[in-house]
């Protein structure tokens, strides 16, 4: 009952001042944003660069046969100019290293294929067929791209070398091991001891759909970590915190009342975003489990953080270091390749990786559930030593 | 209702005792006046006895609570007054009361009662970041009055207020205490302290000088003087002579015999006065 006239109270003077409707204007922006300025459709930028090492009549062949069953067609040559450039390739299975250096800048016009999707076709990606393989590197290299020389083996096999740029997921590497792998008895061997996870999602999940993950944990998700710190400012200004500790109700449930309303305009502004674009094709169950237990971890570290400052002004240097580093694992969600192992450490990494499982048409519920009581644990913690110090600190 | 035996404090950030060694009694119904200047340790005995502050070292209870066992029910029992005034400025008057009685486990009193006890009628649907920092504070005031406590802490509940409401605040102060109501009354201002306490308390340096009645204090330590204003030699004349001095006396006799009285007023010595005599201090 003291929970809930609380929750109550804090509900209305939300409702009275700014930042209860911050979070849900916001949502209506970016919903107008999503809606009108973002296509569905999806206008592939993925590139690669080749070099085909193969007699030219296969070449045409493969060319033709593509075009023919609706896998490809030609488009206009590509003018790419090329800059002076240095660097060194290691080669993975040799270690050995090799030195590349181009001094004079040079210019190339390469035939440009784009791919296409035999169901739907929508343009999926642009290959570039570069006529020397010393090009198709250099090129690689500086448009930071990957790059493949496709060779015929003795046996009239095609074989692939891949030039990678060196911060490619394992994943990643494995996946293209295995595709190109000719020994079934490798590939078995190889496929029983990777889990391979879906890493082109672009292709199931439109342009639109593609943003969503981003804009529910930092609009929902993350925006109670900076609300819930405004909350607490606007009442340490006020001192009345004070007046609840002199009272036989907990300051726990001061705080999760406090918590209560962040977690009532997050669901607001996550289902205004989210319904409008998803429609009735994901599991809102699962998403709002996911959505409850992200944004009772995040407030609970704004309440931490809080409960070490005065004021906005004095916590405004961590607010913003803290924002800059979750920010960060935007860039590997839209860069798959880009996936180091110290962003996985990262809250919001798998904040966005699972938002992107629940709205695939067959996402890893696992992933979602595993990660649920991740948060829920992480949250109880912060929220315990939040309790903690607010109690510490109610002094007169 | 409040016994506290050898109370000692310490802030981490400072390693000067902000309370030493304290001990006092408070019997049901008293009105204790804790009297001290800024930094005296006042506002740290108050914080440790509502239990906003941690108990490091002593013995204390209150209400029946031993301080040492955090128990939050304790509140039923208690009402505190904030010398900073402390209400939800987005709520109205009436919505800080309504809110603030849900959170109590005992009978409670209305929010429109308490808000005409301290002058706010007709205030009850405004919201309080409307009101004057004098309305604050009496909203503050009122809703520590709301769950009828056996033990009242009030700070400085006075201070900031113009002298009418000033003169009710005390009034509703005298009223609880006739309802039997503990005080312990935080201040620096010995007129009120003087006004409405039965006992005193004088805190320095986070030690307690002493504790008596302002009645005892001011005959143990207050001089009884007379201030004669006299025409001489068609000159206005004034003097302040001491009741127990022989001289003084006589000199009183002399100037009363042979001049004209212009004003005479006998005088005792005020509860700050006392405390400078007592401490060596003065109340700033």
């Amino acid at each position: 009952m003291k929970l809930f006239s609380t929750y109550i109270k804090e509900m209305k003077i939300a409702a009275r001042g700014f930042y209860f409707y911050v979070e849900i204007i916001f949502a209506v922006i970016l919903l107008v944003i999503l809606l009108v300025a973002v296509k569905e459709e999806s206008v592939s930028k993925e590139a690669e660069y080749l070099y085909n090492d193969i007699p030219s009549k296969i070449t045409t062949y493969l060319i033709e046969k593509d075009i023919n069953e609706g896998k490809a067609r030609i488009a206009e040559p590509t003018e790419f100019k090329m800059k002076p450039v240095t660097f060194e390739i290691t080669n993975q299975e040799t270690s050995e290293v090799t030195l590349y250096e181009f001094e004079e800048e040079k210019t190339i016009t390469v035939e440009t294929l784009e791919q296409l999707d035999p169901e739907t076709g929508k343009l999926t990606r642009t290959a570039y067929i570069i006529d020397n393989e010393e090009d198709m590197i250099r090129l690689s290299y500086s448009e930071g791209k990957i790059g493949a020389t496709v060779i015929m083996s003795e046996e009239g096999e095609l074989t692939y070398k891949y030039y990678l740029q060196g911060y490619e997921t394992d994943r990643l590497v494995d996946l293209l091991y295995i595709l190109h792998n000719e020994s079934g008895e490798v590939l078995t061997t190889e496929m029983d001891n990777q889990v391979v996870r879906k890493l082109g999602f672009e292709q199931q999940l439109n342009n639109r759909e593609n943003l969503l993950p981003m804009f529910i944990v930092f609009t929902g998700s993350l925006m109670g970590f900076f609300i819930v710190m405004a909350y607490i400012f606007l009442d340490k200004g006020e001192g009345v915190i004070k007046a609840f500790a002199v009272t036989p109700s907990a300051v726990w449930k001061y705080l999760i009342s406090k918590m209560g309303v962040i977690m009532t305009t997050t669901i607001i502004s996550s289902l205004v975003i989210t319904i409008p674009v998803m429609g009735a094709r994901i599991n809102y169950l699962l998403f709002l489990v996911f959505l409850i237990v992200t944004t009772f971890a995040s407030s609970s570290l704004g309440l931490l953080v809080a409960s070490f400052f005065d004021d906005m002004v004095k916590a405004f240097g961590i607010m913003y270091g803290l924002i800059i580093a979750l920010m960060i694992p935007a860039f590997s969600f839209y860069i798959p390749s880009f996936d180091p192992m110290w962003m996985r450490i990262l809250p919001t990494y798998p904040m966005l990786q699972g938002y992107k499982e629940i709205l695939l048409k067959n996402g890893d519920t696992g992933y979602v559930l595993i990660y649920s009581l991740v948060f829920l644990v992480s949250g109880l913690v912060l929220f315990a030593l939040a309790n903690i110090k607010f109690k510490k600190t109610l002094t007169l | 209702m409040i016994s506290v035996k050898n109370l000692s404090h310490i802030y981490s950030n400072n390693d000067k005792l902000a309370i030493n060694d304290i001990s006092f009694e408070i019997t049901k119904g008293e009105t204790f006046g804790f009297l001290g200047p800024s930094g005296a340790g006042k506002s740290t005995t108050q914080g440790i006895l509502t239990g906003l502050l941690k108990l490091q070292k002593g013995n204390v209870h209150v209400a029946g609570y031993n301080m040492n066992k955090v128990d939050n029910k304790r509140f039923n029992k208690i009402g505190v007054s904030f010398e900073q005034s402390n209400v939800y400025s987005k709520l109205t008057a009436k919505e800080n009361l309504e809110f603030y009685r849900k959170l109590f486990d005992v009978p409670t009193r209305e929010p429109e009662e308490l808000i005409k006890l301290v002058g706010l009628e007709g205030k009850e649907n405004d919201r309080a970041g409307s009101f004057s920092k004098g309305m604050k504070h009496r909203l503050t005031f009122a809703r520590s009055m709301i769950n009828n406590p056996e033990l009242w802490f009030l700070d400085e509940p006075t201070t900031g207020l113009d002298p009418t409401i000033a003169a009710t605040i005390k009034e509703i102060i005298n009223g609880q205490k006739a309802k039997g109501v503990t005080t312990f009354l935080t201040t620096h201002n010995m007129y009120i302290a003087d006004e409405l306490c039965d006992r005193v308390a004088f805190i320095i340096d986070g030690q307690i000088k002493l504790i008596d009645t302002p009645k005892n204090l001011k005959l143990l330590y207050g001089k009884k003087l007379v201030d004669i204003e006299f025409i001489d030699n068609n000159e206005v004349k004034k003097e302040t002579l001491k009741l127990i001095d022989d001289n003084d006396k006589k000199r009183m006799y002399e100037i009363i015999n042979k001049y004209k009285i212009q004003t005479m007023h006998s005088k005792e010595a005020t509860l700050e006065e006392i405390f400078i005599q007592v401490t060596g201090r003065g109340l700033i």
